[in-house]
């Protein structure tokens, strides 16, 4: 089902060229500038594969990084059906377990690869990624900016709220709208963007780094430049439960992108775990795009979220259960109900307390966890620190992490949240352009002392504890 | 950690497991393995798990024919069934006249020697991968019972069999140095401590040239780097042998029991002790394996690493008695053969140790060659 009337976004102006797809040799209608899974999904199609022991599978993360959504396009087993872009009369087919390889014996012409030339390469286009194009280039670096998911923005394309903060830190404004004055910005800037295209590794080169990347799922292309910055974001953590892989469970970022990237509507009915700020900005959205949320779960004993979102939604009358979860998903080949249970001291659920839930869906809102593969494979040093929700690179007061000319910022350096993601963009940004040697020294030092106040003061807070904990950790001295 | 062994072994890989295995067999009693990292890291666990039979020359043949014997039974033998050789076959691609004239040769000596692999057609080959392009291939050579085996398998049953036995296994045990006096081995020096030893088996293949020089014996064994890389999985049994191709870059590959591809290029860095994945090697990968098998460009690499080789100048192992200094053992430089050699030099040296001689061409390996200037043909370093 797609979404014809939201109070934010107008989904039937933004809405490309109809073409048809083939799922299974059905035809079925979709729109260009939509990924395949998310056009399924708005024809009512759950099930995108089958496990080895033959489990149904559906979406689960909806950026790319969980693997939850493959199936075979024209032919070819694997595709992350997420992010790749539908185009007219393609065939889509579920996968059953592994895949036979597709009947091709013509061997590849083999191109040279695309060679991108700047002095700073940033990989992810978020609010950390794109913050960073923008300072860097402000400060006279040439810049060079790749991301796999086709739009610019990151995860502010999905938030349809007000930000809270200071007015230069985009206070009041909804997300969705500060990504395109960024998008915008960075492209004012001159900032040479590569979409749908995926980093795979980086190297050193001579004195320099190579960021070597696939466009498209075909072509090779080589970034080089003088520095790196990595701001790949964070992917939705899971928790154990029965079927928690049931198509239906979708991440709480997953649901967003349906209904508030492409206008679809993730279910009927929703049951979300998580009484974070995720979990309860969620309830507020599901119910702009006109879906009923039944209830919010929260096992920990008290609300996470900030107060004025978690009041917005229970004046709406959804309610909040703390210290309770969820026990199992139930369905065929698709959530139908979810149970619930009541928890005591010690986390075990209560007998009697059961509570059952006629539901479609089942919103995880359980966490992030950073994204450090590309770091770790450049072989940046990586510690596990709680309060930043997994492993980390460590990084000096620039940003810069223990390899020379590679920095990171977002929350791939930890997870928060898109106001310090911008702020820490900036920082590696300056950084990294007077890294290159391309910024004025005096006022990139002036600047980057602003932008770490300013990420004390909206750190300084109860909210903030545990990032301030969690940099004690990872900061070189 | 024992104070006093008999024998010492440095280095936890294959061939030190394996020694120390054949040498519990035979009896021998206080054997302790030191391992600067955990077991299985320094390469073994990097390796590409081929075994093969299909070597040119006859000392090569008949050590890997008695390997292949012992990877079948080995698991059985220390009663850990999960580890088994895969007898999945060997299969080189041949693309001239030359070289199936060379291997036409090399099946001869193999056929006479007892190995039972053949020239096939190009046709033939594709009957057994049949994702190939055969339209430059002019021959194959095959040998059904060449394979390959798990080496986190091997590793793991071995130690717990050794352990069983009493061996004493020492990890994160880094051996500082070889302790000698008035021409004898006296022990090792390790970061934990002193051990006194009647012998010293130096098994640190890309490291066994550190201890040798501080003795003073100049056996040329160098660091070179390698990778490899692993794909996704895909449905099982469409690559079952090691499919080789010297053609691609020396390419070798073959899929895994869980679907996903294991293999390399011949492309190497050295001597070096730097193993950091280039971006080099994986596009050559990339390259020349769908040149291989064309479908291959839709399968995506998911993990490369790197690991030495540690190189002869013939890339044949150093296995023997070191004659300078007594009670000191060598048994290194398998330049990137080590893990299929293993069962067969971990025999011979057993034998070498406990009863002064060997009945396998151990003579092959002799370690002081290169001083002779008797170096051997190239062993095809491959898979």
């Amino acid at each position: 089902m797609r979404i014809e009337e939201h109070p934010v976004i107008d989904f039937t102006r933004k809405r490309g060229k109809k073409v048809t797809i083939y799922f299974e040799g059905k035809p079925i209608e979709a729109y260009e500038g939509e990924p395949i899974a998310e056009a399924l999904h708005a024809a009512g199609i759950r099930v995108l594969n089958f496990t080895p022991n033959g489990r149904p599978r559906g979406l689960f993360c909806a950026i790319g990084k969980c693997s939850s959504c493959l199936m075979k396009v024209n032919g070819i087993p694997n595709v992350r059906t997420c992010i790749t872009l539908v185009e007219d009369g393609m065939k889509i087919e579920r996968q059953h377990g592994l895949e036979p390889l597709p009947k091709d014996y013509k061997p590849p012409k083999w191109k040279d690869a695309e060679k991108i030339e700047a002095d700073v390469i940033i990989i992810g286009g978020g609010p950390a990624g794109l913050m960073a194009a923008i300072k860097a280039s402000e400060h006279g670096a040439k810049v060079a900016l790749l991301d796999e998911n086709p739009i610019l923005g990151g995860q502010l394309v999905k938030q349809t709220h007000k930000f809270f903060g200071k007015r230069e830190q985009f206070a009041g404004v909804r997300g969705v709208k500060i990504a395109e004055i960024i998008a915008e910005e960075a492209k004012k800037k001159g900032v040479d963007i590569h979409l749908e295209t995926s980093a795979i590794g980086i190297f050193p080169n001579g004195e320099g780094k190579l960021v070597t990347a696939v466009k498209k799922n075909k072509k090779l292309v080589e970034f080089y430049g003088k520095a790196v910055i990595v701001a790949t974001g964070a992917m939705e953590k899971m928790i154990p439960f029965e079927n928690n892989d049931l198509p239906g469970v979708y991440g709480a970022g997953a649901i967003q992108t349906l209904m508030n990237t492409y206008g679809i509507q993730p279910g009927k009915r929703v049951l979300i775990v998580g009484a974070g700020n995720v979990g309860v900005i969620l309830a507020y959205q599901l119910l702009q795009a006109g879906v009923e949320v039944v209830a919010v779960v929260e096992a920990m004993p008290k609300v996470g979220a900030y107060f004025v979102h978690a009041a917005k939604i229970r004046r709406l009358g959804i309610p909040i259960y703390t210290k309770h979860t969820i026990l199992r998903a139930e369905g065929k080949e698709k959530v139908e109900r979810a149970v619930v249970a009541q928890l005591d001291d010690n986390w075990k659920p209560i007998p009697g307390t059961e509570k059952t839930y006629d539901v479609d869906i089942v919103a995880l809102a359980v966490g992030l966890r950073p994204s450090i593969e590309l770091l770790h494979q450049a072989g940046a040093q990586a510690i596990y620190v709680r309060e930043l929700s997994g492993y980390v690179v460590r990084h000096d007061d620039r940003m810069e992490t223990t390899i020379k000319g590679i920095f990171v910022a977002g929350d791939s350096s930890g997870i928060e949240e898109a106001t310090t993601a911008m702020l820490e963009g900036k920082l590696a940004g300056i950084a990294a352009a007077l890294f290159v040697g391309k910024a004025d020294v005096k006022n990139a030092m002036e600047e980057m002392e602003k932008v770490r106040k300013d990420l004390d003061e909206f750190r300084s807070g109860p909210f903030g504890q545990r990032t301030r904990i969690g940099e004690k950790k990872v900061m070189i001295k | 950690m024992k104070n006093k062994v008999n024998i010492a072994i440095i280095g936890g890989g294959i061939i030190g497991l394996y020694t120390a295995y054949e040498l519990a067999k035979r009896g021998v009693e206080n054997i302790a393995v030191y391992e600067k990292n955990y077991i299985g890291s320094g390469s073994t666990f990097r390796c590409g798990t081929g075994i093969r039979q299909q070597f040119g020359d006859e000392a090569n043949i008949k050590m890997m024919k008695r390997s292949v014997e012992k990877w079948s039974t080995v698991g059985e033998e220390i009663n850990f069934p999960p580890l088994k050789m895969a007898k999945t076959g060997y299969l080189f691609l041949l693309y001239s006249e030359k070289e199936v004239e060379q291997y036409k040769k090399n099946v001869a000596l193999q056929n006479s020697l007892g190995v039972p692999s053949k020239i096939i057609t190009p046709e033939e080959a594709q009957e057994i991968v049949p994702g190939l392009d055969i339209s430059e291939v002019v021959a194959a050579s095959w040998n059904p019972t060449d394979g390959k085996a798990n080496p986190f398998l091997a590793v793991y049953g071995l130690s717990k069999a050794l352990k069983k036995m009493g061996v004493e296994i020492n990890e994160y045990t880094e051996v500082k140095e070889i302790k000698v006096k008035d021409g004898a081995v006296e022990g090792v020096k390790t970061e934990k401590g002193d051990v006194k030893a009647d012998i010293v088996l130096n098994a640190a293949n890309a490291w066994a040239k550190i201890f040798n020089e501080k003795l003073g014996v100049k056996i040329p064994i160098e660091p070179y780097k390698h990778q490899g890389i692993v794909t996704e999985p895909f449905k099982v049994g469409e690559i079952k042998p090691m499919v080789v191709s010297f053609k691609h870059g020396g390419a070798y590959l073959t899929q895994k029991p869980n679907g996903g591809i294991i293999g390399g290029i011949a492309l190497k860095y050295g001597p070096t002790w730097d193993i950091t994945p280039t971006y080099e090697f994986l596009r050559e990968v990339a390259k020349n394996f769908s040149k291989i098998i064309p479908a291959l460009k839709y399968i995506t690499i998911i993990r490369q690493w790197g690991g030495y080789y540690a190189e002869t100048p013939d890339h044949n192992a150093t296995i023997g008695k070191i004659n300078e200094i007594e009670g000191y053992y060598l048994s290194a430089g398998f330049s990137g053969h080590g893990f299929m050699l293993a069962p067969a030099a971990a025999e011979g040296m057993a034998e070498l140790i406990t009863k002064g001689s060997s009945s396998l061409p151990l003579d092959f390996y002799d370690p002081y060659r290169f001083e002779r200037g008797e170096l051997r043909e190239h062993a095809i370093q491959m898979g």
